[in-house]
């Protein structure tokens, strides 16, 4: 077996990646029929009701977020993409050398220059 | 893992081969941050930092010149076309700058961010223009879309302005998918997205038939399309041209036709010449649905913007008879009406936003009665871009036609040049309406009353002006720069 | 001096536009110096077109000869496809200069009267008149075009601006008749262009010399049908300029609505275009064709002599009718060409410029009488002989001129038309005969009921002709007549290339 998989991994460098794509998905999916499967289950009027617990609802459920919230869920994504970025970086850094520093400080930089707009745009501001 | 080794020497080509580029993102930042440091009556400040940075980055695609730099192994590269390309996506930039001074104050959008956007998409269309791979082509592509899907709902208290940007928004997206998928199936089958690198691929019969192969090409042409308002992909065009801000409306007719036609260029007579008979096909299907559909939509509009949108398809259509024809005559055709139309179609726009004074309402067309006589100037000025875009001598417009259809008829394509002609002859019907609209049509009520424009604002439609008529006299030079720009593609 | 005789037709083309230039600079308000430039920049291509009358070399032929063109200016204009600054003349332009410099004179002084927005006006009707020189001036195929299509915007907002209540609808009517027809042309300069070469370079050219040369071997000109294609292309275009039947309907609409100085450029001028352009370029440049296609020609000619005679005699519009008028002469000018005998095709010639002047006055003279009486009805006028007896004597003279009585031009022009294609084609001929007798019956049948009869006392204060009008009709009331008499002069100067012209025709069976 193992040699089966590790003769196909020579033939596609993708194939592991397939393979890691398969398990992911098969254990999320796989969780949630587990659950449903295995689970006890017992059913009353109280257990269908929207809550079950607290007070009935009294408005409706898709109010209107505070558009702040969009910013910050904006200005988040920003920078966690800029993560994503940093990361291959730091592992390379040595191999990088100081093209790769500078690089980096010119997309930082960039990226600064955004969070400066924004703050002063008052985006960070919660009132 | 190997050490990665950088080369100064390619870095410095790299970093030179996109100098341009870098200075119209480093005005972006630089007016960006100039807009929080300046107080409300000095924003005129930043479109003035915008012009300065324009100028300077005009001025580096003239001192590179149009000699062949390559850059980022091979995904960039500064060629005549490349240079060609800066030149006309930089100039539809400067003139809207140059509008924007008068339109921003009237309308509200002295915003760093404003000018900054435009900037940005500028540099996505020049990476567009000059981009040898097509992942930078799609790289240029989404830098120059998001900025305009912006601009376009910058009035946010106008619905039209945000039906537009919606509009534009959701079809702008499914076009830049089509376009990244079929960039990945080219790449499935052919293992490669250099453009020069795909055109000896496809020497290889069994590519070429490959049905995969055929469905990326169609996908890729399909993304190319929506940006350049082919029909029967054109249906977000009017309603984004008549929403977006008429200053950005005009940027858009201009520039981002000038960038995706560029883009268009390069694979079509770089990469595909090998897919010659069927692909052709569907370019000359396209070419006479649009100029057609373009044209007879235009003869029945009341609204300035929306029929100055249809124009707009229109000669998208004019435009891509050139690269149907598909050889150098063509593509050095398409080249100089690009530019020309940059010029003619701006200045219409920039007239007809002085005599509309309200977005919205202003564009009726029969509130262009009686200008002309009111307003000479502005009459003649209007007159003139619209012979112009009629294609009537002695204007730019005449010749860049003639160029089209001459290329057409020298490559065997009668009919198209035929349907192209009878085309735009109809097409004369709606300009002169807006003419017999401005000096034949006494005004029910009083003449508008124009805004005055500002120096900059008279220099831009002036500029414009000088551009058509001297371009249809004496066309001779930016011909020669058109014809190289070609051969350096074909090189 | 030098300067001037050797870029004299560029001067003559270009002076308009310079004085066009000058007056755009002239501040508002003062009308009467706008004037008096635009009469002085029309005016100066009239002397040097006498230094071309008594210049002109009347022994060669031109046509399709390089070296026999005369004043000729020959300068690259756009080197990338070969487009060429070339000017020059033969007897197939030389009359019709001579009338575009003469009649635009006289549309100036005709147009004194008008006081609304005289700036623009004046500047179009120079303009105009810079694309009406060039026509005709013009060898390059390209060229040509360009002042063809120049010439059409100015006369588009001529008739637009300064024209009556229906101005829009007949001016964008006119606009894409013409349009239509020069892009037909487009088409066929284009397919030319890519099948013919310049034999000094090997380069594609516009040389309308070198097509009249090459139109029948090169690539796939080569294919009878196809140069029919083309010639047909360039017959439609040219036809809706005379305007033939059935292209004519624009001529109605946009005459009755122009102004007056603009319906005489318009028929004395720009109808000529259409049958200059047939013998300039359709008949040299295809002569198989033009004899396979004579029948058909002279049978159009006969129906619009015959129809625009019917049409005009059914008018009650006085303009209206010396509109079909000017179609039923018109078609005189298409038998006599299609005879393809010299006399025929001198007596076209002939005809175009006779017609230009007497068609110039008829249109003066209507518009003399719509000023005075604010209407042309024709049944609506009577007994005016007796207020007005010298606007009386012109308008007969400029009637029986037009009906073609011996002594006058137009009797020259038709008698030689009918010599040249008797020959021909007999019974077309004799049917285009009948419509003299319905010209002559129109023309009589006004004339009794506008100026004889019972006067109508509303008229009886009618105000007489004045100098500035006389001024205008008087020269050419006197070259009419001269001309009826003695049209040796003008012969001569077309004489020898419309001889030429059937030689080139003729040649190829």
């Amino acid at each position: 077996m193992a040699n089966l998989v590790s003769s196909i991994q020579f033939a596609d460098p993708y194939f592991s990646v397939l393979l890691l794509l398969i398990i992911a998905v098969g254990m999320s999916v796989g969780f949630v029929f587990l659950s449903q499967a295995l689970g006890p289950r017992k059913y009353d009027r109280i257990k269908y009701s929207v809550y079950e617990c607290g007070v009935d609802p009294f408005t409706s459920a898709s109010v209107r977020v505070s558009v702040k919230f969009y910013l910050v869920a904006l200005l988040f994504l920003l920078f966690d993409l800029e993560t994503a970025f940093l990361y291959p970086w730091a592992v390379l850094f040595r191999d990088l050398g100081l093209f790769g520093f500078i690089e980096m400080t010119i997309f930082v930089g960039i990226l600064l220059v955004g969070l400066v707009y924004a703050w002063k745009k008052g985006a960070l501001d919660w009132q | 893992m190997a050490p990665i080794s950088i080369d100064a020497a390619a870095l410095l080509t790299s970093v030179q081969s996109i100098v341009p580029e870098i200075i119209v993102v480093a005005t972006a930042i630089f007016v960006l941050l100039l807009d929080l440091a300046i107080s409300e009556e000095k924003k005129h400040l930043l479109c003035g930092m915008g012009l300065l940075g324009i100028g300077v980055a005009l001025f580096s695609v003239y001192a590179l010149g149009q000699g062949r730099i390559e850059g980022f192994s091979g995904m960039i590269v500064h060629d005549g076309m490349g240079a060609f390309f800066d030149v006309v996506i930089l100039s539809a930039c400067a003139l809207t700058f140059l509008m924007a001074t008068g339109y921003s104050e009237w309308e509200g959008t002295h915003k760093g961010e404003f000018y900054s956007l435009i900037l940005l998409s500028t540099s996505g269309m020049m990476f567009m223009a000059k981009g040898t791979d097509l992942m930078t082509v799609f790289l240029g592509l989404e830098t120059l879309s998001i900025p305009i899907y912006v601009l376009v709902g910058f009035h946010r208290n106008r619905m039209s302005s945000l039906e537009g940007a919606l509009k534009y928004f959701l079809l702008g997206a499914f076009a830049s998918g089509f376009l990244l998928y079929g960039i990945a199936l080219i790449y499935a089958v052919t293992g490669t997205t250099k453009i020069p690198v795909l055109a000896t691929m496809l020497y290889d019969p069994r590519i070429l038939a490959s049905p995969l192969f055929l469905a990326g090409t169609g996908l890729l042409l399909v993304g190319f399309a929506f940006k350049v308002s082919l029909v029967p992909f054109h249906m977000w065009t009017p309603d984004a041209y008549e929403g977006a801000p008429t200053v950005v409306t005009a940027f858009m007719s201009a520039a981002v036709k000038a960038a995706a036609f560029a883009a268009l260029i390069r694979v079509l007579l770089v990469a595909l010449p090998g897919m010659q008979p069927v692909l052709w096909k569907v370019l000359w299907g396209l070419a006479v649905l649009t100029m057609t559909v373009g044209n007879l939509s235009a003869l029945v509009q009341n609204n300035v913007k929306r029929l100055l949108a249809y124009s707009s398809i229109a000669h998208a259509g004019y435009i891509l008879v050139g690269l149907v024809s598909g050889d150098v005559l063509g593509g050095q055709a398409s080249l100089f009406y690009l530019l020309v139309y940059a010029f003619m179609n701006m200045g219409a726009f920039g007239v007809v936003m002085l005599i509309a004074q309200k977005e919205d309402e202003g564009y009726d067309i029969a509130n262009l009665a009686g200008i002309g006589f009111k307003y000479p100037a502005l009459g003649a000025l209007l007159t003139l871009f619209l012979i112009s875009l009629g294609g009537i001598p002695p204007t730019a417009g005449f010749v860049g036609k003639f160029y089209l259809f001459s290329a057409a008829v020298k490559n065997g394509y009668i009919w198209l040049a035929v349907i192209g002609v009878l085309n735009s002859a109809a097409s004369i019907y709606y300009y002169l309406r807006m003419v017999v609209y401005m000096y034949m049509v006494t005004p029910d009520v009083e003449v508008a009353v124009p805004r005055p424009p500002r120096i900059l604002f008279s220099m831009a439609l002036c500029a414009s002006a000088v551009v058509v008529v001297v371009l249809g006299i004496i066309p001779r030079s930016v011909l020669e720069i058109a014809e190289r720009s070609v051969l350096s593609l074909l090189m | 001096m030098d300067f001037i005789n050797s870029h004299i037709l560029s001067l003559m083309t270009f002076l308009p536009l310079a004085g066009a230039a000058v007056i755009l600079t002239v501040p508002g308000g003062r009308d009467n110096l706008v004037k008096t430039i635009a009469a002085v920049a029309a005016f100066l291509p009239i002397p040097l077109a006498v230094q071309l009358w008594f210049t002109y070399d009347r022994t060669v032929a031109g046509v399709n000869v390089a070296s026999q063109f005369q004043f000729v200016e020959h300068y690259s204009w756009i080197p990338s496809i070969n487009v060429e600054y070339f000017l020059g003349a033969d007897g197939i332009s030389m009359p019709m200069i001579m009338l575009t410099t003469i009649i635009s004179f006289l549309a100036v002084i005709g147009s004194w009267n008008i006081d609304k927005q005289i700036k623009g006006y004046m500047a179009l009707l120079l303009l105009l008149e810079t694309g009406m020189m060039g026509v005709f001036c013009a060898l390059d195929f390209f060229l040509f075009y360009v002042f063809w299509e120049v010439m059409l915007l100015p006369m588009y907002f001529l008739i637009g601006i300064w024209g009556g209540p229906r101005r829009e609808y007949a001016a964008i009517k006119f606009f894409l008749y013409t349009l239509l027809g020069s892009i037909l042309m487009l088409i066929v300069m284009l397919a030319l262009y890519f099948n013919t070469t310049d034999p000094e370079t090997g380069g594609h050219t516009f040389n309308m010399l070198h097509y009249m040369q090459q139109s029948t071997h090169n690539g796939w000109l080569q294919g009878f049908d196809v140069r029919i294609l083309l010639f047909l292309g360039l017959f439609i275009g040219f036809a809706i300029k005379v305007p033939l039947f059935p292209f004519h309907t624009w001529l109605p609409d946009a005459h009755v609505e122009a102004p007056t100085a603009i319906s005489v450029i318009l028929a004395g001028i720009l109808l000529k275009m259409g049958t200059y352009g047939l013998m300039r370029i359709s008949f040299p440049m295809f002569p198989d064709v033009t004899k396979w296609f004579v029948i058909p020609m002279a049978i159009l000619g006969a129906i619009n002599i015959v129809y625009g005679a019917l049409c005009a005699m059914a008018q009650s519009d006085l303009k209206k009718m010396v509109a079909y008028s000017s179609v039923s002469h018109m078609g005189f000018c298409l038998l006599g060409m299609a005879a393809l005998t010299p006399a025929g095709m001198v007596g076209a010639a002939f005809q175009m410029f006779s017609h230009g002047m007497i068609t110039a006055m008829l249109f003066f003279l209507v518009g003399v009488v719509y000023d005075r009486a604010h209407h042309r009805d024709i049944d609506g006028f009577g007994g005016l002989a007796a207020v007005v007896p010298v606007y009386t004597f012109f308008i007969t003279v400029a009637f029986f001129a037009s009906l073609g009585l011996p002594g006058f031009s137009g009797f020259i022009a038709e008698a030689m038309i009918f010599i040249g294609s008797f020959g021909v084609f007999r019974t077309i001929v004799m049917i285009s005969a009948s419509g003299i007798i319905i010209v002559a019956a129109f023309h009589l049948w006004a004339l009794q009921r506008v100026f004889l009869g019972p006067l109508n006392p509303k008229y009886a204060q009618l105000e007489e002709i004045n100098a500035r009008e006389i001024f205008c009709l008087a020269p050419l009331a006197v070259m009419t007549l001269i001309l009826g008499v003695y049209p040796m002069p003008v012969l001569n100067l077309m004489n020898a290339s419309l001889i030429r012209l059937v030689d080139v025709v003729k040649m190829v069976i």
